[in-house]
């Protein structure tokens, strides 16, 4: 099914793989078209989820009769709730910092250069909180989440299989899931650390530590929605466990992940500043949400001896 | 070449008002300073069609005579080509315009919100959703204000 969605030799041996593995053919609607629209291409309107208002189409199910996530997800954004700030749901859209986090943020917003920016792994936590279309590949043993900047993750569904005591630290952890009657829940430990790694919680900056656990429960309740339920527990840098929730709308026929050239000529990388700029009140960063315009007659480049 | 020309850049004026180019790769404000606008006048020299951006360097004479190549961020090439904008559409040699944002390193490096191409037409060159000053909306294209 997936194979329309990319021209790319890998990703056929993925999905051959997969229907290997045993994947059920997915209860859907008729074959889509080809993709066509490679990432630049995309516009905003391409990327986020539209509210679903055609028939409901019952979840698809794999062989082990559990609802299967397979399918390319775009998010819907909430009004009036800032994008890709996991604080979306708390007072002033502000995490609960320790003094430990308070000084990790920081350092983040001082010393650390936007990892996505720079083609290094967004990781978990952080892809959960992205405003970009994200895919999963599914089976009864396992599960790929596919992101937009071509990086992914693998989760092993096994329900007498705990995550390790003293993991070597990822930016995407170790995850180990199991089901909980119709939910997917996936643990993930084992986290790089925002104080001496390159990793951020969110988009905004916000700090995440070697203690983080991170919970999250998958459901599908139908063939178009997708829904999360994420808990995340880090003590280190945050005085309680906060959660984030999300749904996601399963992206049009024909619409999937493409080949994304991070590093192609990523020239960006050498003059991007750290941290992610300034936040604005609305939970929100950079500039773009307080009606800031060039200027009509903007100066040369003497002003700025260039 | 120059009705060629036109046309393409009616299209991309119309495609860029309805549907800015995206993916922002990297917050604006953390390579780009809204608080350093800036205005450049030069000839194209050079245009890498990469991603995630295309990159196009422009030759600046300052007001002493000296030249300056300058680096215009702009849109992924697939973005470009979709609003009408292929390779070969303007030459090395043409004179743009260009209105954006002085990079926060201190390179000559500009985040090319507006663009004028040499008929006048502007492209409209924001990033919907790298938070940069209008990404928001994008403001749509129109002609040159002298």
């Amino acid at each position: 099914m997936l194979a329309r969605t990319a021209p790319g030799l890998a990703i056929v041996v993925v999905v051959f793989v997969f229907s290997v593995g045993g994947a059920p053919p997915a209860q859907v609607p008729p074959a889509p078209a080809p993709a066509t629209q490679t990432p630049s291409e995309l516009t905003i309107n391409d990327l986020r989820g539209r509210p679903y208002s055609g028939p409901r189409v019952e979840t698809p199910r794999g062989l082990d009769g559990k609802p299967d996530l397979t399918g390319y997800w775009r998010p819907l954004r909430e009004a009036g709730k800032p994008g890709g700030n996991l604080g979306k749901d708390e007072t002033n859209f502000a995490l609960p910092f320790s003094d430990l986090g308070r000084r990790a943020l920081l350092y983040s917003q001082n010393h650390t250069v936007d990892p996505e920016a720079v083609c290094i792994l967004g990781g978990i936590p952080r892809h959960n909180g992205s405003g970009l279309p994200f895919e999963i590949l599914h089976t009864p043993k396992r599960l790929a989440t596919i992101y937009f900047y071509n990086t992914h993750r693998w989760v092993t569904i096994d329900e007498n299989r705990q995550p390790p005591t003293s993991p070597e630290p990822h930016y995407f952890g170790t995850a180990v899931a199991r089901w909980e009657d119709e939910a997917l829940v996936i643990e993930t430990v084992g986290l790089r650390d925002s104080s001496r790694d390159k990793i951020w919680l969110d988009e905004n900056g916000n700090p995440t530590s070697d203690e983080t656990r991170v919970t999250e429960r998958w459901t599908r309740p139908d063939f178009h929605h997708l829904t999360l339920q994420m808990t995340v527990t880090d003590l280190k840098y945050y005085t309680r466990p906060f959660t984030f929730t999300r749904t996601w709308v399963h992206g049009d026929p024909g619409q999937g992940l493409t080949e994304y050239a991070c590093n192609e000529n990523n020239i960006d990388a050498a003059h991007i500043g750290p941290g992610a700029g300034a936040i604005g009140p609305d939970g929100n960063r950079g500039y773009g949400y307080q009606d800031l315009e060039l200027p009509k007659d903007p100066p040369g480049p003497e002003k700025y001896g260039l | 070449m120059k009705s060629r020309l036109l046309t393409v850049c009616v299209l991309i004026a119309i495609t860029a008002a309805a549907s800015s180019r995206l993916v922002a790769h990297h917050s604006f404000a953390a390579m780009y300073d809204a608080n350093k606008p800036i205005r450049l006048v030069g000839k194209l020299t050079k245009i890498e069609w990469t991603n995630p951006h295309s990159f196009f360097y422009i030759d600046v004479t300052d007001a002493k005579g000296r030249v300056n190549s300058w680096t215009i961020e702009g849109a992924g090439p697939g973005a470009l080509s979709r609003r009408g904008f292929n390779r070969g559409d303007i030459d090395l040699g043409d004179t743009l315009i260009v209105q954006g944002y002085l990079a926060k390193s201190g390179a000559r490096i500009v985040d090319g919100r507006l663009v004028t191409l040499p008929d006048g037409r502007i492209i409209n060159g924001g990033t919907a959703g790298d938070g940069g000053p209008g990404s928001t909306a994008a403001p749509p294209a129109g002609p040159r204000s002298k």
